[in-house]
């Protein structure tokens, strides 16, 4: 463990923790656009920027608290006229992306952001945070990824075509922060990038609940048990268990 | 073309052997610098009273793309510039064999009028010390015994029999070599830290993706000297402990590429690379890679990303390629004119490196001249040397005599720096401190004719297709800089506008990602703070001082002025000015696209700006 002072405060850290895994465990807030903890700090969104000076430097400097592991001593200031000023542009420019939406219209009052006029991007709203990106490769698929570079920048599926990869499984929609990943579901039937599924029934309650391609998926990958249960029905069937157990 | 050369080594004769060197860089190839070369070689078969055929080689780049094709006549010294396939004849009947210049081919002086034999009198190389460049447009990069001719392996030899690893290292760092990639870091103390580091195996790469628009030092060098690089890479994967080694090269590089190949293969064969390379324990070898075609992939750790065949982002650099690397091996990466330093630095000692340029720089640096200034090509020269010297002494001033108003360096992320700072000594630190950079060491010369409001806006237009658009700041705000800067040279642009381009700027050089994003409003910023009045005179008299934003820009001809020539006349791709011959000329406003080309030809300066 090590002696990390925050904003005037002694805080430990482990070594090689990331600045925001401390801030989050010790309830510092620290804004962030693309850290999911599952997939860890991409570095990408830069709204986590704080100023650490570590024992022996002089000067302080910029860092994003996602990315950068703590491995000795050192002081560190989450919130300064630069930061401040850091977050307010970016929030500012992010907006643009996204200009109806909650999250960065929270973002831009919090932090005193003026508004620039809105630019048309694809999928609406996305900030390009890459979690979906992450999400579907951990899922092990891969079957979107950021296409083109610079200001084209954008996520799609290869060609914008329906993937053969894609399970419709939707956890990149359920990372996305803006909701820009559009899911469309119709009866038994899910739309998403451009591919349309078949939808599941729960076996308890008989609501559609995932896909085929994504059930016959994960069978391959593990034993989920024969029952096909929706998120609700799983967790009722297993505290059920758990009551059994106990007894 | 070593055929050639190696037939007359076969045919060893009486008298001196004569050697042609054609420059085929591709600035010379381009000028036709291949069928001179293949005509010297055509013809001198057509000559039996020739006794002993001269060696003619094909040559890397001399530099002086201004005026080639080049040819050069060893032992006698003789350069001829702008040569074509017709000429050749003339110089092999009178030079080879009769010992006489041909006078119209030599370099004539601008000032003293003079023709000059040789280009080592003339003012473009006289002030050059080559160093990386020492061996290009000397030898054909084609063949490995031209380059052990001239010392080369020697100083791998000198490591590998009698110098300790870290003998290599105290090596460099006592000659202060530093990173001529762009950053600028202490060559020493970087292999230092990958030696140190823990982990297995270590990994040397040679960062051959060189991208900036108008720079062509490492193409050179890697065109002219490739085995330069590899006995470089040899000496570093020594000192590190390495076992593998990646050149890394730009795409578009064909020659490059072409001829590191060649020179990889031939040094295998002479045992200067594979295992126990000149019967030591070291054991190494280089994988050629070529680059994906981004810009960003100069970037060390998107460049890693590239090689491992992952998308050419960057990521965060808190732990050094040095400790983390490639595959998250401890890696060395330093560009290709760093690597073609470190044979010298071997084989000459630290301290005749460490001589040469500033406090803090030391030996030389490689610049690419260009833009409006009489002589394009490459110089190296010491750390130290100002801005003045290589422009007006080595560069000859600028084009047509028009006045200077800034020299844009270190690449689309460099800064412009005005006339009042020609005299800076320049290194990386002063570079730094005048709001710009070193880069890898371009040097483009922009006249009064210039604008400078445009000028940032086209590098940001560069940077914002060349941006990896991974993070934020670079990429939103390279979109919000290009919308302003556009703006601006519209005329619709707002004194707000200049606070906001600071502010986003600000910011980009703060929490951008990587260095790319982290320089990319270098553009903007050091014209905002050298040229700031053209800025206001933009957007509040709605006037383009220089005459090239269009909107900008409205052009008369001055009566008192026009002499009637005509130059105008031919150039306006409108016809929108009319006028007998000698007679005073008229713009028709109602035709005029106000491309500013007539402005720019008036020789007389009778065109002038509302």
């Amino acid at each position: 463990m090590m002696k990390i002072n925050v904003n005037g405060q002694q805080r430990e850290a482990h070594a090689g923790e990331s600045i925001l895994d401390l801030c989050r465990r010790e309830g510092i807030p620290i804004p962030t656009f693309c850290y999911h903890q599952a997939f860890g700090g991409q570095g990408a969104c830069r709204m986590c920027m704080v100023e650490i000076k570590e024992e022996g430097q002089t000067r302080s400097r910029m860092v994003a608290a996602c990315t950068y592991p703590l491995t000795q001593p050192a002081e560190i200031t989450t919130e300064s006229e630069q930061i401040l000023r850091i977050r307010r542009t970016i929030a500012m420019l992010l907006a643009r992306r996204a200009d109806k939406n909650a999250l960065l219209e929270t973002m831009c009052q919090k932090y005193g952001a003026s508004r620039l006029p809105a630019i048309v991007v694809e999928p609406a709203n996305c900030i390009l945070c890459g979690l979906c990106i992450h999400a579907c490769a951990e899922m092990g698929k891969s079957a979107i990824w950021s296409m083109f570079r610079g200001v084209d920048k954008r996520i799609a599926t290869p060609y914008d075509e329906a993937s053969d990869d894609c399970m419709g499984c939707a956890a990149c929609a359920q990372v996305c922060p803006t909701q820009a990943i559009k899911v469309e579901e119709e009866g038994a039937v899910r739309r998403i990038w451009n591919k349309t599924f078949a939808l599941v029934a729960c076996t308890r309650c008989g609501k559609p609940y995932a896909t085929r391609d994504e059930l016959d998926y994960l069978g391959q990958h593990g034993d989920f048990g024969q029952e096909k249960l929706c998120e609700a029905c799983r967790r009722k069937t297993l505290a059920a268990n758990m009551q059994t157990f106990q007894a | 073309m070593g055929g050639r050369a190696m037939q007359t080594e076969m045919n060893p004769g009486k008298g001196d052997r004569q050697t042609v060197l054609v420059c085929c860089g591709t600035g010379c190839t381009a000028n036709g610098g291949r069928e001179v070369f293949k005509a010297f070689s055509q013809s001198l078969q057509h000559h039996p009273e020739i006794e002993v055929l001269p060696v003619v080689k094909a040559t890397g780049c001399n530099g002086w793309c201004e005026k080639g094709p080049l040819v050069r006549l060893i032992p006698k010294d003789i350069t001829y510039c702008s040569v074509a396939p017709a000429d050749v004849d003339e110089i092999i009947s009178k030079t080879l064999l009769q010992g006489v210049p041909v006078k119209r081919l030599l370099y004539r002086d601008p000032v003293s009028k003079e023709h000059l034999t040789s280009h080592h009198l003339t003012d473009f190389y006289r002030k050059q010390h080559k160093i990386a460049l020492r061996n290009i447009g000397e030898i054909d990069p084609g063949q490995i015994d031209d380059y052990i001719q001239r010392g080369g392996y020697q100083a791998l030899q000198k490591a590998l029999l009698g110098m300790e690893r870290q003998e290599v290292i105290d090596t460099i760092k006592a000659a202060g070599l530093r990173g001529r990639g762009g950053g600028g870091f202490p060559t020493g103390q970087k292999w230092q830290a990958c030696r140190n580091a823990a982990g297995n195996p270590k990994y040397i790469i040679c960062n051959g993706d060189e991208g900036d628009p108008g720079a062509f030092m490492d193409r050179s060098i890697m065109e002219g000297d490739p085995h330069t690089v590899i006995e470089g890479m040899c000496l570093g994967a020594y000192a590190v402990g390495a076992a593998r080694g990646y050149i890394y090269v730009r795409d578009e590089y064909d020659l490059a590429v072409q001829y590191l190949r060649q020179a990889i293969d031939d040094a295998r064969q002479r045992g200067y690379l594979g295992k126990n390379i000149l019967n030591s324990e070291l054991s190494f070898d280089i994988e050629l890679v070529r680059g994906g075609g981004a810009f960003v992939c100069g970037e060390e750790t998107a460049l890693l990303a590239s090689i491992e065949g992952r998308v050419g982002e960057p990521h965060d650099k808190y732990v050094f390629p040095t400790e983390k690397g490639l595959w998250g091996k401890p890696t060395v990466i330093n560009n290709v004119e760093t690597w073609a330093n470190v044979p010298v630095i071997m084989l000459h000692g630290a301290e005749s490196f460490a001589a040469i340029g500033t406090d803090k720089s030391k030996g030389t640096k490689v610049f690419s001249l260009v833009g409006k200034v009489v002589n394009t090509g490459l110089v190296e020269v010491p750390m130290g040397t100002t801005l003045r010297e290589i422009i007006y002494e080595i560069g000859g001033g600028v084009l047509k005599k028009r006045s200077f108003k800034a020299v844009q360096t270190g690449g689309p992320s460099g800064g412009c720096i005005p006339a009042a700072l020609l005299d800076l000594p320049i290194d990386f630190d002063s570079l730094t401190e005048a709001g710009s950079m070193m880069g890898s060491g371009g040097l483009i010369v922009m006249d009064d004719h210039t604008c400078m409001v445009e000028v940032a806006r086209y590098y940001v237009s560069f940077l914002a297709g060349e941006s990896c658009g991974k993070c934020t700041p670079c990429r939103e705000g390279i979109r919000a800089l290009l919308e302003i800067l556009t703006r601006i040279c519209e005329g619709q642009g707002s004194i707000e506008d200049l606070d906001l381009l600071e502010d986003i700027s600000v910011t980009m050089q703060q929490a951008s990602l990587c260095a790319l994003g982290r320089t990319a409003p270098n553009p903007v910023l050091s014209t905002l703070r050298y040229f700031r009045d053209e800025y206001l005179e933009h957007i509040q008299q709605q006037r383009c001082p220089a005459g090239v934003c269009r909107a900008l820009s409205v052009f008369h001809i001055d009566p008192e002025i026009c002499n009637g020539c005509g130059v105008c006349v031919r150039h306006c791709s409108v016809n929108a000015i009319r006028g007998e011959k000698k007679q005073v000329h008229v713009i028709d406003e109602s035709i005029c696209i106000h491309c500013g080309e007539c402005y720019r030809q008036c020789a007389f300066d009778a065109i002038k700006l509302r």
